[in-house]
Protein backbone atom coordinates (compact mmCIF):
# COMPACT_ATOMS: atom_id res chain seq x y z
CA UNK A 1 0.00 0.00 0.00
CA UNK A 2 1.43 3.02 -1.10
CA UNK A 3 1.65 5.69 2.28
CA UNK A 4 -0.19 8.60 0.53
CA UNK A 5 -2.98 6.54 -1.28
CA UNK A 6 -5.34 6.90 1.83
CA UNK A 7 -4.80 10.47 2.60
CA UNK A 8 -5.23 11.14 -1.18
CA UNK A 9 -8.29 9.14 -1.26
CA UNK A 10 -9.68 11.25 2.12
CA UNK A 11 -8.75 14.51 -0.29
CA UNK A 12 -10.82 13.22 -3.13
CA UNK A 13 -14.21 12.28 -1.05
CA UNK A 14 -14.13 15.60 0.83
CA UNK A 15 -14.08 17.42 -2.56
CA UNK A 16 -16.82 15.55 -3.84
CA UNK A 17 -18.73 16.08 -0.10
CA UNK A 18 -17.97 20.03 -0.77
CA UNK A 19 -19.05 20.26 -4.64
CA UNK A 20 -22.34 18.22 -3.22
CA UNK A 21 -22.91 21.01 -0.79
CA UNK A 22 -22.24 24.10 -3.25
CA UNK A 23 -24.46 22.19 -5.81
CA UNK A 24 -27.65 21.88 -3.33
CA UNK A 25 -27.37 25.26 -2.57
CA UNK A 26 -28.74 25.86 -6.47
CA UNK A 27 -32.05 24.91 -5.57
CA UNK A 28 -35.36 26.76 -5.69
CA UNK A 29 -36.83 28.77 -2.52
CA UNK A 30 -38.44 26.60 -0.20
CA UNK A 31 -42.14 27.88 0.68
CA UNK A 32 -42.09 29.37 4.42
CA UNK A 33 -43.73 26.39 5.90
CA UNK A 34 -40.99 23.97 4.23
CA UNK A 35 -38.67 26.03 5.86
CA UNK A 36 -40.22 25.85 9.53
CA UNK A 37 -40.19 22.31 8.99
CA UNK A 38 -36.96 22.22 8.14
CA UNK A 39 -35.84 24.91 11.14
CA UNK A 40 -38.15 22.75 13.92
CA UNK A 41 -36.33 19.21 13.00
CA UNK A 42 -33.02 21.18 13.91
CA UNK A 43 -34.05 22.68 17.13
CA UNK A 44 -34.00 20.58 20.24
CA UNK A 45 -37.13 20.47 21.89
CA UNK A 46 -36.28 22.14 25.72
CA UNK A 47 -38.74 20.01 28.03
CA UNK A 48 -37.97 16.59 26.30
CA UNK A 49 -35.04 13.97 25.47
CA UNK A 50 -33.02 14.16 22.83
CA UNK A 51 -36.63 15.47 20.31
CA UNK A 52 -36.86 18.02 18.07
CA UNK A 53 -39.87 20.18 18.33
CA UNK A 54 -40.60 18.62 14.69
CA UNK A 55 -40.68 15.37 16.49
CA UNK A 56 -42.53 16.69 20.00
CA UNK A 57 -46.30 17.29 20.86
CA UNK A 58 -45.43 19.17 24.18
CA UNK A 59 -46.37 23.17 24.79
CA UNK A 60 -43.12 24.38 24.61
CA UNK A 61 -42.46 22.45 21.30
CA UNK A 62 -45.69 24.05 20.03
CA UNK A 63 -44.79 27.81 21.09
CA UNK A 64 -41.66 27.38 19.44
CA UNK A 65 -43.09 26.25 16.33
CA UNK A 66 -45.35 28.99 16.71
CA UNK A 67 -42.78 31.48 17.00
CA UNK A 68 -40.85 29.85 13.95
CA UNK A 69 -43.71 30.19 11.88
CA UNK A 70 -43.87 33.80 13.43
CA UNK A 71 -40.36 35.42 13.02
CA UNK A 72 -40.32 33.61 8.97
CA UNK A 73 -43.44 35.72 8.45
CA UNK A 74 -41.91 38.43 9.93
CA UNK A 75 -39.23 38.15 6.98
CA UNK A 76 -36.08 36.70 9.23
CA UNK A 77 -33.41 34.33 7.33
CA UNK A 78 -32.96 31.03 8.52
CA UNK A 79 -29.90 31.92 10.53
CA UNK A 80 -31.85 34.74 12.10
CA UNK A 81 -34.40 32.23 13.60
CA UNK A 82 -31.27 30.08 14.78
CA UNK A 83 -29.92 33.04 16.37
CA UNK A 84 -32.76 34.01 18.05
CA UNK A 85 -33.47 30.67 19.91
CA UNK A 86 -29.79 30.35 20.31
CA UNK A 87 -29.55 33.65 22.60
CA UNK A 88 -31.85 32.15 24.86
CA UNK A 89 -30.87 28.46 25.07
CA UNK A 90 -27.43 28.48 23.81
CA UNK A 91 -26.34 26.31 21.31
CA UNK A 92 -27.49 23.39 23.19
CA UNK A 93 -31.20 24.12 21.68
CA UNK A 94 -29.61 23.29 17.85
CA UNK A 95 -29.93 19.68 18.09
CA UNK A 96 -26.46 19.58 15.35
CA UNK A 97 -23.20 22.23 16.72
CA UNK A 98 -23.56 25.46 14.16
CA UNK A 99 -19.65 25.36 14.57
CA UNK A 100 -17.83 23.84 11.61
CA UNK A 101 -14.58 22.73 13.75
CA UNK A 102 -17.09 19.92 15.02
CA UNK A 103 -17.53 18.58 12.28
CA UNK A 104 -14.12 18.48 10.85
CA UNK A 105 -12.19 17.59 13.87
CA UNK A 106 -13.94 13.67 13.65
CA UNK A 107 -12.90 13.79 10.04
CA UNK A 108 -9.37 14.90 10.45
CA UNK A 109 -9.19 12.16 13.22
CA UNK A 110 -10.64 9.56 10.50
CA UNK A 111 -7.68 10.75 7.69
CA UNK A 112 -5.08 11.02 10.10
CA UNK A 113 -5.65 7.32 11.67
CA UNK A 114 -5.38 6.30 8.43
CA UNK A 115 -2.65 7.93 7.16
CA UNK A 116 -0.91 6.78 9.74
CA UNK A 117 -1.81 2.96 9.46
CA UNK A 118 -0.59 3.80 5.80
CA UNK A 119 2.53 5.15 7.07
CA UNK A 120 3.23 2.52 9.19
CA UNK A 121 2.19 -0.75 6.52
CA UNK A 122 4.69 0.51 4.44
CA UNK A 123 7.74 1.04 6.89
CA UNK A 124 7.09 -1.96 8.29
CA UNK A 125 9.78 -4.52 7.44
CA UNK A 126 9.23 -7.29 6.43
CA UNK A 127 9.31 -10.43 8.59
CA UNK A 128 12.59 -11.79 8.56
CA UNK A 129 14.11 -14.50 7.59
CA UNK A 130 15.81 -15.84 10.57
CA UNK A 131 12.77 -16.08 12.75
CA UNK A 132 11.12 -18.37 10.42
CA UNK A 133 13.89 -20.25 9.07
CA UNK A 134 13.42 -24.01 10.29
CA UNK A 135 16.05 -24.72 13.40
CA UNK A 136 19.81 -25.74 12.67
CA UNK A 137 20.84 -28.98 13.31
CA UNK A 138 23.24 -27.82 16.10
CA UNK A 139 19.97 -26.33 17.82
CA UNK A 140 17.96 -28.99 17.05
CA UNK A 141 20.66 -31.41 19.27
CA UNK A 142 20.95 -29.05 22.10
CA UNK A 143 16.53 -28.79 22.23
CA UNK A 144 16.41 -32.66 22.26
CA UNK A 145 19.21 -32.96 24.99
CA UNK A 146 17.84 -30.11 27.25
CA UNK A 147 14.50 -32.37 26.54
CA UNK A 148 15.95 -35.39 27.99
CA UNK A 149 17.66 -33.55 31.05
CA UNK A 150 14.35 -32.31 31.95
CA UNK A 151 12.65 -35.98 31.81
CA UNK A 152 15.39 -37.11 33.67
CA UNK B 1 13.40 7.25 21.08
CA UNK B 2 11.40 3.94 20.05
CA UNK B 3 10.60 3.84 24.04
CA UNK B 4 9.49 7.21 24.01
CA UNK B 5 6.70 6.37 21.72
CA UNK B 6 4.62 4.35 24.40
CA UNK B 7 4.56 7.49 26.37
CA UNK B 8 2.05 8.83 23.34
CA UNK B 9 -0.62 6.23 24.97
CA UNK B 10 -0.66 8.41 28.47
CA UNK B 11 -0.14 11.43 26.66
CA UNK B 12 -3.65 10.05 24.62
CA UNK B 13 -5.57 8.43 26.80
CA UNK B 14 -5.46 10.75 29.91
CA UNK B 15 -6.46 13.88 28.94
CA UNK B 16 -9.74 12.28 26.95
CA UNK B 17 -10.44 9.90 29.50
CA UNK B 18 -10.57 13.29 32.09
CA UNK B 19 -12.48 14.47 29.38
CA UNK B 20 -15.13 11.88 29.59
CA UNK B 21 -15.07 11.47 32.88
CA UNK B 22 -15.56 15.23 33.80
CA UNK B 23 -19.13 14.48 32.77
CA UNK B 24 -20.40 12.08 35.26
CA UNK B 25 -20.88 15.12 37.99
CA UNK B 26 -22.56 17.24 35.89
CA UNK B 27 -26.32 17.29 34.88
CA UNK B 28 -26.36 17.26 31.53
CA UNK B 29 -29.53 19.49 31.47
CA UNK B 30 -28.08 22.00 33.42
CA UNK B 31 -27.12 24.09 30.89
CA UNK B 32 -25.01 27.73 31.18
CA UNK B 33 -27.52 29.80 29.90
CA UNK B 34 -27.00 32.05 27.88
CA UNK B 35 -28.96 35.00 29.63
CA UNK B 36 -26.48 35.95 31.80
CA UNK B 37 -24.48 39.35 31.56
CA UNK B 38 -26.83 40.53 29.46
CA UNK B 39 -30.38 42.49 29.49
CA UNK B 40 -33.20 40.61 30.94
CA UNK B 41 -35.93 40.11 28.28
CA UNK B 42 -38.76 42.52 28.35
CA UNK B 43 -42.37 41.44 29.54
CA UNK B 44 -45.65 42.61 29.95
CA UNK B 45 -47.91 39.61 31.42
CA UNK B 46 -51.56 39.31 33.19
CA UNK B 47 -50.97 38.11 36.67
CA UNK B 48 -53.14 35.26 38.45
CA UNK B 49 -54.59 39.00 40.21
CA UNK B 50 -55.77 39.79 36.89
CA UNK B 51 -53.49 42.93 36.71
CA UNK B 52 -51.01 43.70 34.10
CA UNK B 53 -47.32 43.32 35.39
CA UNK B 54 -44.32 44.17 33.04
CA UNK B 55 -40.12 44.81 34.03
CA UNK B 56 -40.69 47.63 33.29
CA UNK B 57 -42.80 48.73 36.34
CA UNK B 58 -39.54 46.67 38.03
CA UNK B 59 -37.13 48.86 36.69
CA UNK B 60 -34.15 49.92 39.32
CA UNK B 61 -35.41 47.24 41.73
CA UNK B 62 -33.52 44.06 42.21
CA UNK B 63 -35.81 41.03 41.01
CA UNK B 64 -35.98 37.37 40.41
CA UNK B 65 -38.19 35.29 38.01
CA UNK B 66 -39.13 32.20 39.67
CA UNK B 67 -40.73 29.69 36.82
CA UNK B 68 -42.62 26.83 38.67
CA UNK B 69 -46.06 24.49 37.89
CA UNK B 70 -48.57 23.04 40.12
CA UNK B 71 -47.34 19.58 38.82
CA UNK B 72 -44.02 20.31 39.76
CA UNK B 73 -43.95 17.77 43.00
CA UNK B 74 -41.66 17.97 44.92
CA UNK B 75 -39.03 20.27 43.32
CA UNK B 76 -41.18 23.10 43.71
CA UNK B 77 -43.26 22.23 47.04
CA UNK B 78 -39.45 22.16 48.50
CA UNK B 79 -38.44 25.84 47.10
CA UNK B 80 -41.90 27.37 48.32
CA UNK B 81 -40.95 28.42 51.48
CA UNK B 82 -37.60 29.75 50.52
CA UNK B 83 -39.24 31.68 48.21
CA UNK B 84 -41.84 32.94 50.73
CA UNK B 85 -39.50 33.99 53.26
CA UNK B 86 -37.24 35.50 50.84
CA UNK B 87 -39.93 37.92 49.74
CA UNK B 88 -40.35 38.67 53.42
CA UNK B 89 -37.42 38.99 54.65
CA UNK B 90 -36.07 41.54 51.75
CA UNK B 91 -39.48 43.62 51.12
CA UNK B 92 -38.85 46.43 48.83
CA UNK B 93 -35.40 45.96 48.16
CA UNK B 94 -36.01 42.81 46.32
CA UNK B 95 -39.16 42.01 44.01
CA UNK B 96 -40.30 38.36 43.91
CA UNK B 97 -41.98 37.34 40.55
CA UNK B 98 -43.40 33.73 40.04
CA UNK B 99 -44.55 32.46 36.57
CA UNK B 100 -47.16 29.62 35.94
CA UNK B 101 -45.16 26.97 33.97
CA UNK B 102 -47.42 24.76 31.82
CA UNK B 103 -50.36 25.00 34.39
CA UNK B 104 -53.51 26.36 34.43
CA UNK B 105 -54.40 29.61 36.69
CA UNK B 106 -56.54 26.79 38.74
CA UNK B 107 -54.26 24.57 39.31
CA UNK B 108 -51.84 27.29 40.30
CA UNK B 109 -54.24 28.70 42.89
CA UNK B 110 -54.86 25.63 44.25
CA UNK B 111 -51.24 25.18 44.98
CA UNK B 112 -51.04 28.44 46.77
CA UNK B 113 -53.91 27.98 49.02
CA UNK B 114 -52.38 24.42 49.78
CA UNK B 115 -48.91 25.68 50.27
CA UNK B 116 -49.35 29.19 51.08
CA UNK B 117 -49.35 32.56 49.26
CA UNK B 118 -46.82 34.46 50.49
CA UNK B 119 -48.48 37.78 48.08
CA UNK B 120 -46.03 38.35 45.50
CA UNK B 121 -47.17 38.23 41.90
CA UNK B 122 -47.32 35.22 39.56
CA UNK B 123 -47.51 35.57 35.73
CA UNK B 124 -50.28 33.52 33.91
CA UNK B 125 -48.03 33.00 30.80
CA UNK B 126 -50.53 31.17 28.60
CA UNK B 127 -48.72 30.33 25.30
CA UNK B 128 -45.58 29.83 26.91
CA UNK B 129 -43.24 32.35 25.21
CA UNK B 130 -42.02 33.94 28.53
CA UNK B 131 -40.39 30.71 29.40
CA UNK B 132 -38.61 30.57 25.71
CA UNK B 133 -38.03 34.00 26.42
CA UNK B 134 -35.90 32.95 29.41
CA UNK B 135 -34.72 29.62 27.70
CA UNK B 136 -36.82 27.77 30.18
CA UNK B 137 -36.31 23.41 30.23
CA UNK B 138 -38.34 23.01 33.24
CA UNK B 139 -39.31 24.31 36.63
CA UNK B 140 -38.38 25.13 39.16
CA UNK B 141 -35.89 27.33 37.05
CA UNK B 142 -34.93 31.23 38.56
CA UNK B 143 -33.53 34.28 37.01
CA UNK B 144 -31.60 36.40 39.20
CA UNK B 145 -32.00 40.34 37.43
CA UNK B 146 -29.81 43.02 39.27
CA UNK B 147 -30.71 46.81 39.97
CA UNK B 148 -29.75 47.67 36.13
CA UNK B 149 -32.12 45.08 34.22
CA UNK B 150 -29.03 42.76 33.81
CA UNK B 151 -29.68 38.74 34.43
CA UNK B 152 -27.03 37.56 37.02
CA UNK B 153 -27.48 34.09 38.05
CA UNK B 154 -30.13 31.55 37.01
CA UNK B 155 -30.78 28.58 39.63
CA UNK B 156 -31.97 25.28 37.93
CA UNK B 157 -33.74 23.19 40.01
CA UNK B 158 -35.43 23.77 43.03
CA UNK B 159 -33.88 26.69 45.49
CA UNK B 160 -32.70 25.87 49.17
CA UNK B 161 -31.66 28.69 51.53
CA UNK B 162 -28.01 28.84 51.22
CA UNK B 163 -28.49 28.51 47.39
CA UNK B 164 -30.75 31.41 47.43
CA UNK B 165 -28.58 33.77 49.52
CA UNK B 166 -25.63 33.02 47.05
CA UNK B 167 -27.97 34.36 44.21
CA UNK B 168 -29.17 36.78 45.52
CA UNK B 169 -25.83 38.27 46.77
CA UNK B 170 -25.27 38.51 43.36
CA UNK B 171 -27.56 40.70 42.59
CA UNK B 172 -26.71 43.09 45.42
CA UNK B 173 -29.20 41.93 47.99
CA UNK B 174 -27.56 41.35 51.04
CA UNK B 175 -28.97 39.16 54.10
Amino acid sequence: VRPWLLPAAGGVLLAIVGVLAVASLDRDEPTPSARADALTRELRCPDCQGLSVADSPTESAQTIRAEVDELIAGGATDDEVRAHFVARYGEWILLAPSAPLFWVIPLAVVIAALAALAVWLARRPAPSATATSPLSIEERRRLHEEAEALDA
Amino acid sequence: MRRLRWLLVPILVVPLAWLLLSGFDRDPRAIASPLIGRPAPAWSVETLDGERLSADDLAGRPYLVNFWASWCIPACVDEHPVLASAHERHGDELAVVGVLYQDTPTDAEGFLARYGDAGYPHLVDEDGSLAIDFGVTGPPETFFVDADGIVRARQWGPLTADSMAEQLASIGVGS
